[in-house]
């Protein structure tokens, strides 16, 4: 709705004192502001019906080498017309507090925290100081980011325990689980109190699993930290790889080869294809349904074998690489594919309806675990989680990447917000994935399949990109440093954003019926910890 | 009403066994895996001798980046079907023989995996599984991570890979247990 550079004129009319940086590029500007002026803004950006901002990434940087400040950045999607309008500010000298945005805007509050914990910046009036990252036994002022903090420090211990907001009262009681699970999953910490069965609140504690991957990234070169994002979520290795590239690739100024860009969406859809099939079958386990496990587990592993074929690798991984992809694909393995997808659609088709079929399961499934609109909505919720809860957003088709531009892409959305609304919206997504490898087999051209990256990026240059990966939206940041290295780069997986609307999710439920509604998130406990 | 809805069943059976006389039996449809390079110590094997016939392992995440576990959960998927061999997953260290550990040990993890062992009663062996769980893999030396696993407890079996596949996996593990039988495949 809104045109190039309409609702730059609109924001600078409102906010007089900012200072736009930059020609208005694209789908994206870029504005310079005063600190204390950010909530108002970003009020602005977030509640303006014209705008519906919605904060995709909020990031800092250590710049005190270089101009004696922490910058300070916050990245809104307005999705009335998808522009990116990004806000930078800067904490000068000893400054330490910035204000805080989560009041207004609650998709803020675990970046807020992030960045405490990080950089040892406050956020004023957050409502929750509390740790996040760093749990209670790390020593008190160690602030990994913080560019005089060596990446390879080995942390003393303190002692601590994390205090849960308690919910007291008679027969009220709290259940820990975790952070090993029962099952083959990730390591994660849920807090429920409950009264007999029906819970009244769930406390998230992850960040078990941080490894310290944005200051890995540090230590690499440009060209070089592709591994390094595969391994951030080992599920989504072409999701975060394809985004790490981009970014770099926007750097060096790169433009990739059309084939190059239709290869890398074919993966990404593969990608799709083998982590939806197992979620479907997992959400029917959850339910001690195990037909459809059983089921999807064979075809999810039928995808993965064929991944080992193409690739040698099931999750495709070496196939990014900055510039284009490292595996090109004949015209015979294209027509396996084809085959094989051919086979699993109707297959899964088969199954689909055995599974909508059957009463007593959609009863479990149904009404389950709503998470509505408006909290969806708030908290800055993406991917296939927002999508069941009815919001329309989908990078694929509104901020096209790779070959999308190309493309139309269906985009699935369901209103309930139930569990099996994110069954439904995988089971669709299913389907639209088998059928765009299929048109992308159609027309994918010949060519070269990657460029060599020649050039360096200045020191201070960055880039930003964005993926839709099978969870939902993946954002990298890249800042390049000195001789081609990583200065900064900011990885957010989807299930930054998504973890804590699994909060609001579950309250009401009974503890059985936990499992599944976490289960239909299906969110990366790696690609949240980092 | 009740005719329909028994009518309703029975096609819903109908259905259910049509499909998988259709599917037909998938165990064992996987690539063979290459022959492993290091097979287990006999002392492994002495340890693991007691769960030649069953074993229950807990498997525990140290900071992984959820590879291992997709490959493990692959494991009991009907191509696969670890059970088959007498393995299955134990829901607490209780009731565990092995532990299977994935990851390069968090700081954040440390005192986890160190109480699980503690809680996992004897006789038990540990597996590292993957390559961060047997020297950090592309975490090493992090200032969050304190792997790998031999650091903080005694290892009995390694499997290496980023991830192993589950056919390598399954190889260890049954020439791990001697296995005699053919795994099929």
């Amino acid at each position: 709705m809104a045109e190039t550079g309409s609702c730059d004129e609109e924001l600078k009319a409102a906010f007089p004192s900012i200072v736009q940086d930059g020609a208005v590029q694209g789908k994206f500007s870029h504005f310079l502001v005063p600190k204390d002026l950010v909530p108002a803004i970003t009020h602005y950006l977030h509640t303006q019906p014209s705008l519906h901002g919605r904060l995709t990434l909020l990031w800092a940087i250590d710049d005190r080498p270089v101009r004696d400040a922490y910058g300070l950045h916050y990245l809104f999607t307005l999705e009335t017309s998808h522009r990116w309008v990004m806000l930078s500010t800067e904490l000068a000298g000893d400054d330490r507090l910035f204000p805080s945005i989560t009041p207004h805007i609650h998709a803020a509050k675990w970046y807020e925290r992030e960045i405490r914990d990080m950089f040892g910046l406050i956020p004023q009036g957050h409502p929750d100081l509390r740790r996040l990252i760093r749990h209670e036994h790390w020593p008190k002022g160690t602030h990994p980011l913080k560019k005089d903090f060596p990446w390879d420090s080995v942390l003393g211990r303190r002692q601590g325990e994390h205090p849960f907001r308690r919910v007291e009262g008679e027969g009220v009681f709290e259940v820990p689980v975790g952070p090993i699970h029962a099952g083959i999953i990730e390591s994660g910490h849920f807090r429920f109190s409950v009264a007999g069965e029906p819970i009244m609140q769930l406390e998230l504690h992850h960040f078990w699993k941080h490894r310290g991957v944005e200051k890995l990234f540090e230590q690499q070169e440009l060209t070089a930290a592709v591994p390094l994002a595969e391994r951030v979520s080992g599920d989504t290795t072409v999701g975060h790889s394809l985004s790490y590239c981009q970014a770099v690739e926007s750097l060096l100024h790169l433009e990739l080869p059309r084939r190059a860009r239709y290869l890398r969406t074919l993966f990404l859809e593969l990608e799709r294809l083998h982590n939806h099939l197992g979620d479907v079958g997992a959400i029917c386990n959850d339910t001690a349904y195990a037909l459809p496990h059983a089921h999807c587990g064979r075809m999810k592993e039928q995808i993965m074998q064929l991944n080992d074929r193409l690739t040698g690798s099931r999750f495709l991984r070496g196939v990014n690489r900055v510039g284009g992809v490292a595996v090109d694909l004949t015209a015979v393995q294209l027509a396996e594919i084809a085959d094989e997808l051919d086979r699993i659609e109707k297959d899964f088709s088969e199954l689909e309806s055995i599974i909508v079929s059957n009463a007593s399961l959609t009863d479990r499934l149904e009404t389950t675990g709503v998470l509505t609109e408006r909290t969806a909505w708030d908290h800055g919720v993406v991917g296939v989680v927002g999508r069941a809860s009815g919001l329309d957003q989908d990078l694929r088709r509104d901020r096209p990447f790779a070959a999308y531009d190309e493309l139309q892409v269906r985009v699935v959305t369901y209103r309930y917000g139930d569990v099996r609304a994110r069954m439904r919206v995988r089971m669709d997504e299913i389907h639209e994935s088998i059928r765009l490898v299929r048109e992308l087999r159609q027309k994918i051209p010949q060519g070269p399949i990657a460029v060599e990256p020649s050039g360096r990026a200045q020191a201070g240059e960055w880039a930003l990109s964005a993926v839709e990966g099978w969870r939902g939206e993946i954002v990298y940041m890249v800042m390049a440093g000195e001789n081609g290295k990583i200065h900064r780069c900011k990885a957010r997986d989807p299930s930054f954003m998504n973890w804590p609307a699994i909060q609001w999710a579950v309250p009401g439920n009974i503890i059985p019926d936990f499992p599944l509604i976490n289960k239909s998130f299906n969110l990366s406990y790696a690609g949240n910890d980092l | 009403m009740p005719n329909d809805s028994r009518l309703a069943g029975k096609e819903h059976m109908f259905r259910i066994l049509k499909k998988s006389l259709k599917t037909g039996a998938v165990t064992g449809q996987y690539p063979a895996a290459a022959p492993i390079a290091e097979v287990s110590t006999s002392e492994a094997k002495d340890k693991a001798r007691p769960f030649r016939s069953s074993l229950a392992f807990r498997a525990v995440d140290t900071g992984s980046c959820n590879a291992c576990e997709m490959e493990m959960n692959a494991l009991a998927n009907p191509v696969y079907d670890i059970e088959r061999f007498g393995v299955h997953i134990a829901a607490s260290p209780r009731h565990a023989d092995a532990l299977v550990v994935t990851g390069p040990v968090t700081v954040n993890m440390e005192r986890a995996l160190k109480d699980v062992y503690k809680h996992t009663p004897d006789p038990k062996i540990v597996i590292a599984l993957g390559d961060c769980a047997m020297n950090c893999g592309i975490f090493k030396g992090s200032y969050a991570v304190t792997g790998p696993v031999e650091r903080h407890i005694p290892v009995d079996v390694r499997i290496p890979g980023c991830p192993p596949r589950p056919s390598e996996i399954l190889q260890v593990l049954s020439e791990l247990r001697d296995e005699r039988r053919r795994s099929g495949g």
